[in-house]
């Protein structure tokens, strides 16, 4: 038995944290998504695999995308005419909702319903395999849907699929569920999906989660693929295969004898040409400086102006490498605040009066009407964010501070 | 920090005046347009900069052209500053020099000198105006810890300006109610952009409608597909049945035309005729022959002069001449068995001549005798051979004898002698058995004669020498005598048996050598005796047939009386002959007359088949049966042209019988084309649609528009993002800093609300008591412990509070900010009770801070030394 577990496909949806791209790169960035998706087909096509597992996600339902679709159903017939079974459990994004899907997927096509079912298919060895899951019927699914999923049947081979996310113990809205729940049921596989990480739960019988097929943030750097599993005796192999079209990564620079911008510049293409890539790379540059930029370089920096100039005028030597810089962030050295003409705890007093839930969302006001930007506020990792810089920005005032009193 | 010395250059009304003041209560005098806001201004404008241009009524550039601006000595931390300032850029060109050390400073250095005081602060506490003293009823706590703030803490200016700065940054990247920050049109581009987006998106909905469409269209397509080719099917169907419309005309036409006929015309009926014709005339012709033949023959009878005889008893003739033959066979019969007869009594007689005793036959032999006889003959040959040789035996010996006797003369060629004799012995011994009756007795001779033969040639030769040959011979010869008698009795005996025998069958006289041949003769005899018997039988009845028939004969024809029998037979026979020719001739006629007749029948009968045929048809002559066989022919052609037509027209005859008429079936056919048309023209609509439909799909499809809005958008809210953190970490430094100024400040403020509430007191002579700081009011406690809003106060009563705050915070913050209190016609609005007040007041904190009162009242100078009284129209 042959097949390929995928997940979390995203079709069409945006790359995320791109403040300015060009227009050559903005195509490629837009079809990402479907190349990696294609490199999942191609290769089923090409392993000649048994099925296809598709764990959710393949689209985000809200972006409406025609191209999703269209490109949905051009590759299941793709599949459909190599007799190719797919499976497919919606997720989050793509969660169940009919109104739309007058037009049905080709017949190898199986979608499960929002109710927990098993199919089972007689592949061409004889062997028989069953196949569990779910779809989400809406955006969230709040409660463990494992208990639902029926004990292993008599077949061959017994595989569960589930969109969710481990149990942490909090709020959880994707299906949650524990490693131990799935491995009481005895099942041979569990193709998981929605982490958009690939990793291994368990090692045998296999619990994976299959990642996504193209990272599409800075968030998401590494290499991005899904997995080919073969059965070898009575246990199933899972093996990584790369699908992604484009890479992102962070990259830590220390550069000791830089001072100003030009310096900077100059300093990042010599990187770059050092470090080309394989395959397009997005590239976020922390930069650590010896020495501090000016106050003007800073601000130029920190406005992104400086880095879309430099962008456009550097764009060969990004193209030479095979990496685009998405951003140029300086890794100020986390700051305590010391104010030589005023007391320290008076800062602190006041940071803790500054630096509260309700004083950020009295502050932020108004832009909690703007859902893109309400979005981005409730997250955790943005007040830490905000304090972060707010804590760089007035260590550099201090600097200038010292330089004045001096 | 007090002022030391104001030097004017120009500025307002003044120009070259020059007023030393104390680091205590100063007083300058003037009525109203003396100048005392002028003055007011002129501290503000020297120490902080000239307001700009913009609002000149605040410049009080002078009126006269004299240098506009002036200088200010001051004492600061007991080190005296000069602060020059004259009109240039920037709030007027500054100078400053450190007058105890001799030492020009930066002008730059004037703000630090000043912090935290700066223009604004300055005129909002330190400059006390009776303007000012009406915003009291705006002031609150926060109004006041603004000012705290930005005196609260050493360095907090620089704080302030970041702050300052940051807040101006954070305006240029976003106001909530803005248009043109930054953050403001990123909002307002990605407003537009997700309306775009969303119209974008109306495309989703269009495609499912579309992918629909083209699932239903394509389903359309099929059916009309089906749908056509039926269609088309019948159209063509009617198109063949209008092509054959014409033909099926015909064939109508056909159908018409043909009357039915009658059974009988058809074309066996016209061979029926035409073999009927045939035959009379061929019946005809053969009767005509016939006839011609028994004229011929009718001609031919000549008979003769016995015919004619004949002729008249031919009922007594006829069996005879049927007779003829065996009679004719019968008289040669006769002849040959009398023929016969004579032959064998010829051989009789021969044979009786031969053997008859006495005109008697011998009897003939037994078997037994026969056999007897035969032993006995050849025992009696045998015998006599046995006798000759002895004979000869003796003979020889006689002459060996002899010879031997005489010499040896005649022994010369005894040999040759003896084997001649002996030789012809032999062969006469041998040609004497052949004389011999029986066989046996023959071979026996033979046998002898060449045994004979042999002894003589070989074995007589044998002699053995004269002496005892001779002795030999003697005895040999006596022997063979003896030998000889012996025979001869034997031979004796046996002829004496044979006689008997003889004697016996009346052969006596034979002798017994001519038995055998006698006894075959005998039996001959008997033979032919017997035939002569049986030929006489015959011949007697042959005899008497032909003569029963001769004289029958002679009795029909006596003519042939006494005439031979075989010239009768002649006579006879040609007569039989010419009766028989006559009789063929006859039949030959009777023949040909038959056939005549019978010809004559089968024309008769042919005849009267044709009439008969005829008939039956109801017609009078065969040209009628072939003109309507004519016309059978001709509807056997129409017919079969229907037939071909009809096959022309094959399974659409069927359908065009039902057609009523050529306008039916042409607007059947137009409809099933236009029906055709109709189909082919909403296949065409929908392939069409199709086509557009697949062409809008792959535009959806391929245009990415969504994708690259989508796209766009994300990049634009990351960058919205971007902006909101920096707006947000802006305004997060500048509420930190705030904060921290306040926290660093906060623990004034309790304190200058309490020495604002003792100046209260003092100024209202107690009747108001406390003062507190709510964070949106300010409210006052009265004498009997009422609390009231500072908006419940009098006029006079608020502008108290005002100055007492002031004051206050002059007084409190004199620590960090030494900052002389200049009172400009401030206390216009108290009563006099309340000015004096007032005034004890400020003579009172004078001790802390320098206060410059500026006044009309010249009250105000009672009890003040005159160092610190000054008069402004002076």
């Amino acid at each position: 038995m042959k097949f390929i577990h995928a997940a979390d496909l995203h079709l069409d949806s945006p790359f995320l944290g791109l403040q300015h791209l060009p227009n050559v790169l903005l195509t490629q960035v837009r079809e990402s998504t479907f190349r990696a998706a294609t490199r999942v087909f191609d290769r089923a096509l090409a392993e000649k695999v048994d099925f296809v597992l598709l764990t959710g996600d393949l689209f985000d339902r809200a972006e409406q995308s025609v191209a999703a679709q269209a490109y949905l159903f051009k590759q299941f017939e793709r599949l459909n005419d190599a007799h190719i079974p797919i499976f497919i459990s919606f997720g989050n994004h793509d969660y169940l909702a009919d109104q739309h899907q007058t037009v049905s997927y080709p017949e190898n096509v199986t979608v499960f319903g929002a109710q927990v079912s098993t199919h089972t298919l007689t592949l061409t060895t004889g062997e028989t395999v069953a196949i569990s899951g779910f779809s989400y019927p809406q955006r969230w699914v709040a409660t463990d849907q494992t208990g639902d999923f029926p004990a292993r049947a008599a077949t061959d081979w017994h595989i569960g699929m589930l969109h969710g996310a481990v149990n942490s113990g909090g709020e959880a809205h994707y299906a949650p569920f524990t490693v131990n729940e799935l491995l009481e049921k005895r099942y041979d596989y569990w193709a998981l999906g929605h982490i958009h990480q690939h990793q291994c739960l368990n090692q045998q019988p296999p619990v994976i989660y299959a990642g996504n097929t193209q990272g599409r943030s800075v968030k998401e750097a590494g290499d991005r693929g899904a997995y080919l599993v073969t059965s070898d005796g009575q246990t199933l192999r899972p093996t990584f295969f790369s699908t992604a079209e484009i890479l992102w990564e962070t990259c830590q620079l220390t550069l000791s004898e830089t001072d100003t911008l030009t310096a900077l510049s100059q300093q990042l293409v010599a990187w770059l040409s050092d470090h080309a890539a394989q395959r397009l790379t997005l590239t976020t540059v922390v930069i650590r400086l010896a020495q501090q930029l000016s106050d003007e370089d800073t601000a130029q920096l920190a406005s992104g102006d400086w880095l879309t100039l430099w962008q456009r005028t550097q764009q060969r030597v990004m193209r030479a490498a095979n990496r685009y810089i998405v951003a140029v962030v300086l890794n100020d050295q986390p700051v305590k605040i010391e104010a030589p003409q005023l007391d320290e705890q008076y800062w602190d007093q006041g940071a803790a009066s500054v630096f509260t839930p309700t004083n950020l969302q009295s502050l932020f006001g108004k832009l909690a009407q703007e859902p893109a930007l309400a979005d981005w506020f409730v997250q955790q990792q943005t007040s830490d964010e905000l304090e972060r810089a707010a804590r760089q920005q007035l260590a550099r005032l201090m600097g200038e501070e010292d330089d004045h009193v001096s | 920090m007090y002022l030391k010395r104001l030097t004017i250059y120009g500025f307002g009304k003044f120009h070259d005046r020059t007023f030393s003041l104390t680091a205590g209560f100063n007083v300058m005098l003037g009525p109203n347009e003396a100048g005392k806001s002028t003055l007011t201004q002129f501290i503000s404008a020297i120490l902080f900069g000239f307001p700009t241009k913009k609002h000149p009524e605040l410049r009080y550039e002078p009126l006269d052209g004299s240098r506009f601006g002036g200088e200010v000595v001051m004492t600061l931390a007991g080190t005296d500053y000069l602060v020059s300032r004259v009109d240039g850029p920037r709030g007027g060109k500054v100078t400053l020099h450190n007058c105890t050390l001799d030492l020009d400073l930066p002008a730059a250095n004037l703000p630090r000198l000043l912090a935290p005081v700066d223009s604004q602060l300055f005129k909002n506490v330190y400059a006390i105006t009776e303007p000012q003293l009406s915003t009291v009823f705006s002031a609150s706590k926060q109004e006041l810890i603004d000012r705290l703030r930005h005196v609260g803490a050493v360095g907090s200016d620089f704080w302030l300006q970041q702050a300052q700065r940051l807040d101006r940054s954070a305006e240029a990247l976003y106001k909530p109610q803005g248009r043109k920050p930054q953050l403001n049109q990123l909002l307002q581009a990605h407003q537009e952009l997700t309306a775009k987006l969303t119209k974008a998106n109306a495309t989703y909905e269009t495609y499912w409608g579309l992918l629909k469409e083209q699932t239903e269209q394509r389903h359309q397509q099929a059916h009309l597909r089906q749908q056509l080719k039926v269609q088309r099917e019948i159209a063509s169907q009617y198109d063949q049945q209008l092509a054959m419309w014409p033909i099926f005309q015909q064939w109508q036409k056909l159908d018409a035309a043909m009357a039915p006929v009658p059974d009988g015309f058809q074309e066996r009926d016209a061979a029926t005729l035409e073999r009927l014709e045939n035959q009379v005339k061929a019946t005809t012709a053969a009767r005509q022959e016939t006839q011609t033949q028994l004229a011929q023959l009718q001609e031919q009878a000549q008979l003769p002069p016995l015919f004619q005889q004949y002729l008249l008893v031919t009922a007594q003739v006829d069996p005879l001449l049927n007779q003829l033959p065996d009679i004719t066979i019968a008289e040669r019969e006769r002849r040959r068995l009398q023929q016969d007869r004579q032959d064998l009594q010829q051989r009789a007689t021969t044979l009786e001549q031969q053997y008859a005793v006495q005109g008697q036959m011998p009897r003939a032999f037994s078997l037994a005798t026969t056999q007897r006889v035969q032993q006995l003959a050849a025992k009696l040959t045998l015998a006599t051979q046995k006798r000759r040789r002895l004979q000869q035996s003796l003979n020889q010996l006689n002459e060996q004898y002899r010879q031997q006797q005489p010499g040896r003369q005649r022994q010369s060629n005894p040999l040759a002698d003896k084997q001649i004799g002996w030789l012809a012995a032999g062969l006469v011994v041998l040609v004497g058995s052949m004389f011999l009756p029986a066989t046996i007795f023959k071979l026996a001779g033979a046998l002898l004669g060449v045994a004979v033969g042999y002894y003589g040639v070989f074995i007589v030769d044998s002699s053995t020498p004269a002496s005892r040959q001779q002795q030999t011979l003697e005895d040999d010869i006596r022997d063979v005598q003896a030998q000889l008698r012996e025979g001869s009795r034997t031979m004796d005996q046996l002829t004496s048996e044979l006689d008997d025998i003889g004697d016996a069958h009346g052969l006596g006289n034979l002798p017994v050598e001519q038995w055998s041949a006698a006894q075959k003769a005998i039996v001959e005899w008997d033979r032919l005796t017997q035939r002569i018997e049986a030929t006489t039988a015959q011949l007697t009845t042959v005899a008497q047939q032909v003569e029963t028939f001769r004289a029958a004969v002679q009795a029909a024809l006596p003519t042939l009386a006494g005439v031979d029998f075989s010239e009768v037979l002649t006579q006879l026979q040609a007569l039989q002959n010419t009766q028989q020719k006559l009789q063929h001739q006859e039949s030959d006629v009777a023949a040909t007359a038959t056939r005549l007749k019978r010809e004559q029948t089968a024309v008769d009968q042919a005849q009267r088949a044709i009439t008969t045929f005829l008939q039956t048809r109801n017609l009078r002559s065969a040209t009628a049966f072939y003109q309507r066989y004519q016309q059978a022919r001709e509807h056997e052609n129409l017919t079969a042209q229907r037939t071909a037509l009809a096959q022309q027209m094959g399974s659409q005859l069927a359908k065009l019988q039902q057609v009523t008429t050529h306008a039916d079936l042409m607007s059947q056919a137009t409809a099933a084309t236009n029906q055709v048309v109709a189909l082919q023209h909403q296949l065409d609509t929908v392939t069409a649609r199709l086509a557009t439909v697949a062409g809008q799909l792959e535009h959806l499809t391929a245009s990415g528009t969504q994708a690259t809005l989508r796209q766009r958008l994300a990049n634009l809210e990351a960058q919205m993002q971007a902006v909101t953190q920096q707006w947000l970490v802006d305004r997060l430094v500048s509420q930190w800093i705030a904060a921290t100024l306040a926290a660093a400040s906060g623990d004034r403020l309790p304190q200058i609300v309490k020495t604002a509430s003792q100046f209260y007191g003092k100024l209202t002579e107690n009747r108001y008591t406390e003062i507190e700081l709510t964070s949106t009011d300010l409210r006052v406690r009265r004498q009997d412990g009422d609390w009231r809003l500072v908006s419940q106060l009098s006029r006079g009563t608020a502008e108290q509070l005002d100055f007492a705050i002031k004051l206050a915070f002059a007084v409190v913050m004199a620590q960090q900010v030494a900052m002389p209190v200049v009172i400009d016609d401030g206390l216009v609005n108290f009563d006099a009770q309340r000015r004096q007040a007032a005034y004890r007041l400020l003579a009172d904190i004078s001790r802390h801070v320098q206060v410059i009162l500026l006044t009309a009242d010249a009250q105000v100078a009672a009890g003040l030394p005159t160092e610190n009284l000054m008069n402004l129209t002076d």
